[in-house]
């Protein structure tokens, strides 16, 4: 299934890396990224759409909250 | 006053109330090591003999201490050797805390002599890493360090500190109570969710507990034996879970999984209610997952939530600190016994015994690892660390060492590193001098970092090195034994005069070929003050039972 996940994390360097690290790890290959810092406040937003197995997403959903930047995520199927 | 980053880096090491450091100095790293140089009485620094050595002594050391461990090492591959380690304590949830020194900040990215991407390459087996470039980056970077490494569910991160960083000076502040949000607050389950796992455990005819690693994290021992005794739950332990309840309780019905005992194995498949605190459902665990306990709801106490039905589907999912959970689960649980049920569980056992005991006639004035397993836990009263290797050796020590007292079996459980049971030994004496510390190895992983016998010499360690040699990569062998017609590709190992290699380095030792000494000699190996090497010639062809083989559902576990 098509997934969009949104992500709000500290403007860090290595946050993207480790995300993409996550998703390398299950081979998912990500389809679209957007990624911008937040004015002047530190904080970054990324968003990515990826083809992600139901089955395993709540679990990499949460695996990417670990990350310790990692201030908020979200996820949503994609609708065609 | 102003101060150079390397001592600024002392500071804040001794501000984390860190004693000591396994380490090894390079060009990268030279700074760090002469501010250390005065610090001397205050950082009780070990000079291991290759960087994969700092990293697991220093897992030993936070294994038996709880405090994170710290490595000290040089760039390029002074940390690409500390990558083994790094995995290792990721995988185990181990806190360490490791400092790379990095080439200068204006040669970042020239490939320059000794440069490699240290963030990069520990990215994905570190809880937390940060290359600094400024001294005044520091202390914050420091302390944020040894908090994410013991807070919440506990892991390595690294520092990797350029080299102007260590010559720049800047003014010394450390943070004040330093805390990070998302780590302060782990207990997120709310009374709803307790409420429902008292009921279930209240309902339930056949619960059986699981204890894992989470258990000695949190000490919640005792907090777990409330819960076995109140209940009169059965409980079994993961590898990583062992020592956290006295083989000898009436509750306790032995080892989970691949190399587990029968009976836990067995009737997992039984269960109406499994009850997992603070275990990760291992597939060394549960083996085939679709039919794993199809009968039991299960309860999941874990401070990580994304282990929360990663494997296995959790009824009622639990999120915090184990101790924390029972503490307030204890009260809800009504008094209760499951005599019949225990008794399903000691009946398999005597199946086990009995095959057991055929083996031992079988292999009656041989030498097998079992039996000198056995005798070394009697020897010692059930009380020494065992620090286990990886392979036949450390399930041998998991199964036939009786563990009395927490924080006694430490090994690598989820990476599976050969090469961890010398160095983390290291780690574990000086951690805990005042106990015995045996490391148990085979006499293929005792090569991969044998060299650590200098680190051993040199800070004088009385570590007791048990060397079960089979001239045989054992547990490869043993697979191509049941699952490769005996096709022994490669396992075969011949080995130096160990004994000999041990005296070069001042390590006493002695060689048992035959099973009539092995009892003075173990008598000798476990009283003599010093490092000492012990070499059993064990049984070639000896094999580790009851088995579950891959593929297989934990209700066809083997006996043989």
């Amino acid at each position: 299934m098509k997934y969009t996940v949104d992500i709000v994390t500290e403007n860090k360097p290595g946050v993207l890396y480790r995300i993409a690290g996550l998703l390398t790890k299950r081979k998912i290959n990500i389809e679209r990224i957007n990624a911008y810092t937040v004015k002047n406040n530190g904080i970054s937003k990324i968003f990515f759409t990826a083809e992600i197995e139901d089955r395993i997403v709540d679990t990499l959903v949460k695996q990417i909250y670990k990350i310790i930047e990692v201030i908020e995520i979200k996820y949503h199927k994609v609708s065609h | 006053m102003k101060h150079t980053g390397a001592e600024i880096l002392m500071r804040s090491l001794l501000q984390e109330k860190v004693e000591v450091i396994f380490g090894y100095p390079g060009g990268a790293n030279m700074p760090i090591y002469d501010a250390l140089y005065f610090y001397e009485k205050k950082l009780r620094h070990i000079l291991v003999r290759h960087e994969q050595g700092a990293a697991h002594a220093a897992e030993g050391y936070a294994r038996v201490t709880g405090k994170p461990g710290v490595c000290l090492v040089t760039s390029g591959p002074g940390a690409t050797n500390l990558v083994t380690g790094i995995a290792d304590a990721m995988m185990d949830s181990v806190p360490i805390v490791c400092v790379t020194g990095q080439v200068a900040a204006e040669f970042l990215g020239s490939d320059a002599f000794q440069e490699t991407d240290v963030i990069g390459v520990t990215t994905p087996i570190t809880k937390w890493n940060r290359q600094l470039t400024h001294a005044d980056e520091i202390p914050e970077a420091v302390a944020k360090a040894f908090y994410i490494a013991s807070h919440g569910r506990p892991g390595p991160v690294v520092i990797d500190i350029t080299k102007n960083t260590q010559f720049e000076k800047a003014e010394f502040n450390y943070p004040k109570n330093f805390y990070i949000k998302k780590l302060k607050t782990v207990n997120k389950f709310n009374n709803g969710d307790i409420e429902k796992a008292a009921e279930i455990i209240n309902n339930a005819k056949k619960p059986l507990m699981l204890v894992g690693h989470g258990v000695l994290i949190s000490k919640a021992e005792k907090e777990v034996l409330k819960v076995i005794e109140k209940t009169g739950m059965v409980a079994a332990s993961t590898l990583h879970g062992l020592s956290s309840i006295p083989f000898d309780h009436p509750l306790y019905v032995g080892m989970l999984g691949m190399h587990g005992n029968y009976s836990p194995n067995k009737l997992t498949n039984s269960a109406d209610v499994l009850f997992a605190v603070g275990m990760r459902f291992d597939d060394r665990v549960t083996s085939k997952l679709s039919e794993y306990a199809p009968h039991a709801k299960v309860i999941h106490i874990d401070i990580d939530e994304s282990e929360h039905h990663k494997n296995i589907h959790a009824h009622v999912p639990l999120v915090g600190n184990v101790k924390d959970v029972l503490k307030k689960l204890t009260p809800l649980l009504k008094k209760n016994n499951h005599v019949n049920w225990l008794n399903e569980f000691k009946d398999m056992d005597k199946k086990e015994l009995a095959v057991e005991k055929n083996k031992q006639i079988k292999n009656k004035n041989k030498l097998t690892m079992d039996v000198v397993l056995s005798l070394l836990s009697k020897k010692t009263k059930n009380e020494a660390i065992i620090v286990a290797d990886v392979g036949q050796n450390q399930m041998f020590a998991a199964r036939y060492y009786k563990y009395k007292n927490p924080d006694s079996y430490i090994t690598s459980g989820g990476l599976g590193t050969m090469g961890f049971a010398v160095p983390a030994a290291i780690g574990a004496k000086i951690g805990a001098p005042k106990r015995l510390v045996f490391a148990v190895v085979g006499d293929g992983g005792i090569q991969m970092t044998i060299q650590e016998f200098g680190t051993i010499m040199q800070e004088k360690l009385p570590i007791k090195i048990l060397l079960l040699n089979n001239e045989y990569l054992g547990m490869v062998r043993q697979w191509q034994q049941l699952f490769f017609e005996k096709r022994y590709s490669f396992t075969h190992m011949e080995s130096p005069d160990f004994i000999k290699l041990a005296r070069s380095y001042n390590i006493s030792g002695e060689k048992v070929v035959e099973r009539n000494k092995l009892d003075s000699a173990l008598d000798k190996f476990i009283n003599f003050n010093g490092p000492y090497l012990l070499e059993v010639k064990v049984e070639k062809e000896d094999n580790i039972f009851p088995m579950v083989a891959t593929g297989t559902s934990v209700d066809e576990v083997r006996l043989e």
